[in-house]
């Protein structure tokens, strides 16, 4: 009977406890992301940067993601372009199809695209890389050598995240672009000028701010998240499986959350 | 803790412990090496030898006791070795040196010596997935050396070799010893590298030391733990879990 009611009582309080130690995992990951990326910008604002590492990793990062995020940023513009003439040539709006078009790519589609395609390509491969050499006592071999692993590891890959992902951003803005111009000419009969004519007359140099924000927001979250994930994982081979998966869902979650706080902030009525 | 050596003893522990979560790994353990001898730490499986590696590299932290380290210059032979694949053999020793104030022409004469040392002189610009388990075995040993390091570890230097490979290894801690005449902590259980390595042993079990001695001692102790260990019985104090 005893057993019984404490069982009852554990059942109860199942719930709770899980959400108990939840909550403190989430707290414990915020505070290392915090501590990593304190560590990182105390390196770089003290000089302590690999300019060969920073080469290596954009050409890995930036170079290596262009073609996925050409075709992701193509079909992207073709889809919402499409969508877009459609509507607007209902209430004879067609001139405005590229203002409204631009709109979206530069302060969503454009910095969303390229991060979530970054996340699923970058993230994953930090995450995996560095949980390998954690496994493998790599990580242990740079401490003992004194060599401090986030400047070692973290420094490069997160300054060529942030001089890439702008690029790849504007990049993916750019190919989504072109797949508008094709879209309003074949489905609404726009000509390209006009199409140019309204991105001129709708997009404002506050849009690139907020833009290249964004973009830099982006690549803190997946290199710094991904990094942390690999750097805290210990383990054997389905750990870097379990630590991958995190890195991308943590990241592209961190991308979307962002992205609208970013929005709300910056949203001015025109 | 680093002081300066006066009485040529390199590195002091006294009543280390350590656990994680409840499990008690080290719960009294006390040992001290002096420059150019070497101290084999033997023990069966999860007994707590590599914790104590850990320790001594400050990887980890203790829950309690004291590490006296007479140099900074230390050093540690993985059991897998521990090499950046990312990087070749020659880039993984210039890490080590990345820190020290030497020119690139200094550096590289040094790096060649120690790959020579260790008959590698040819895989210099090799990556390490291109070279064989024994190969990357003795690059991590020239990493290791490559700065004259003056406490030296070995985490189960011939664990998973063949007789020969594992000869060869031995050769090299013998030699390092001697060109070195560093502190040198040698963590094993295969026996021909304690017996031939090794000037001094303690043998761990249950968090504790159960026996100190050498290894020739070790070969004729009829101390319960140290004979069943020298022994290869599955019958004493020593139970596997």
């Amino acid at each position: 009977m005893t057993s019984l009611k404490a069982k009852s009582v554990n059942f109860f309080f199942l719930p709770v406890n899980q959400l108990e130690r939840k909550l403190v995992s989430i707290l414990g990951s915020i505070g290392q992301v915090t501590i990593i990326y304190f560590y990182t910008l105390k390196f770089i604002f003290q000089g302590r940067i690999d300019l060969q590492e920073i080469f290596k990793q954009s050409y890995s990062i930036g170079v290596k993601s262009f073609f996925v995020v050409s075709i992701t940023a193509l079909f992207t513009g073709f889809a919402m372009s499409l969508q877009i003439s459609r509507e607007l040539v209902l209430f004879g709006a067609d001139t405005s199809i590229g203002g409204v078009v631009s709109l979206a790519l530069i302060r969503e589609i454009g910095p969303i695209t390229a991060g979530v395609m970054v996340a699923g390509r970058v993230g994953s491969s930090i995450a995996a890389e560095l949980t390998t050499m954690m496994i493998t006592e790599q990580i242990d071999a740079l401490k003992i050598m004194k060599i401090d692993p986030v400047e070692y590891l973290v420094v490069p890959r997160y300054m060529a995240g942030i001089l890439m992902m702008p690029i790849l951003s504007i990049y993916a803005m750019a190919v989504g672009l072109i797949a508008g111009i094709i879209v309003a000419q074949v489905a609404a009969n726009v000509a390209p000028a006009t199409f140019l004519d309204s991105v001129q007359q709708t997009i404002l140099d506050r849009d690139f701010e907020v833009h290249f924000l964004k973009s830099f927001i982006n690549a803190t979250i997946i290199i710094i998240f991904s990094c942390n994930i690999g750097l805290h994982t210990r383990g054997g081979a389905e750990d870097v499986g379990i630590a991958t998966t995190r890195a991308v869902v943590w990241s592209m979650t961190g991308i979307f959350i962002a992205n609208y706080i970013v929005t709300a902030l910056t949203y001015v009525p025109r | 803790m680093v002081e300066n050596n006066n009485n040529r003893q390199m590195l002091k522990v006294t009543r280390l412990q350590k656990s994680f979560g409840d499990r008690e790994i080290l719960k009294d353990v006390s040992f001290s090496v002096k420059a150019g001898e070497t101290l084999g730490i033997i023990g069966p499986s999860g007994c707590g030898k590599s914790t104590i590696l850990k320790l001594l590299c400050n990887l980890i932290d203790p829950d309690g006791g004291e590490i006296y380290k007479y140099s900074d210059d230390i050093s540690l032979v993985f059991q897998g070795s521990a090499l950046l694949n990312s990087l070749t053999v020659k880039e993984n020793l210039a890490l080590a040196l990345r820190n020290k104030n030497y020119t690139k022409k200094e550096q590289d004469e040094i790096i060649q010596d120690k790959l020579n040392l260790v008959g590698l002189g040819k895989f210099a610009n090799s990556y390490p997935a291109q070279l064989s388990g024994g190969q990357q075995k003795r690059t991590s040993f020239a990493r290791a050396i490559v700065i004259d390091p003056k406490i030296i570890f070995y985490d189960e230097p011939t664990t998973g070799l063949d007789p020969i490979l594992s000869t060869v290894i031995e050769d090299y801690i013998l030699t390092l010893s001697d060109k070195l005449h560093a502190a040198s902590i040698v963590v094993t259980h295969q026996q021909s590298t304690w017996s031939r390595t090794t000037d001094r042993l303690i043998l761990l079990h249950a968090g504790t030391i159960k026996w100190e001695g050498s290894p020739a001692e070790a070969l004729k102790s009829e101390d319960p733990y140290m004979k069943q260990f020298a022994m290869c019985s599955r019958d004493g104090p020593m139970q596997v879990g």
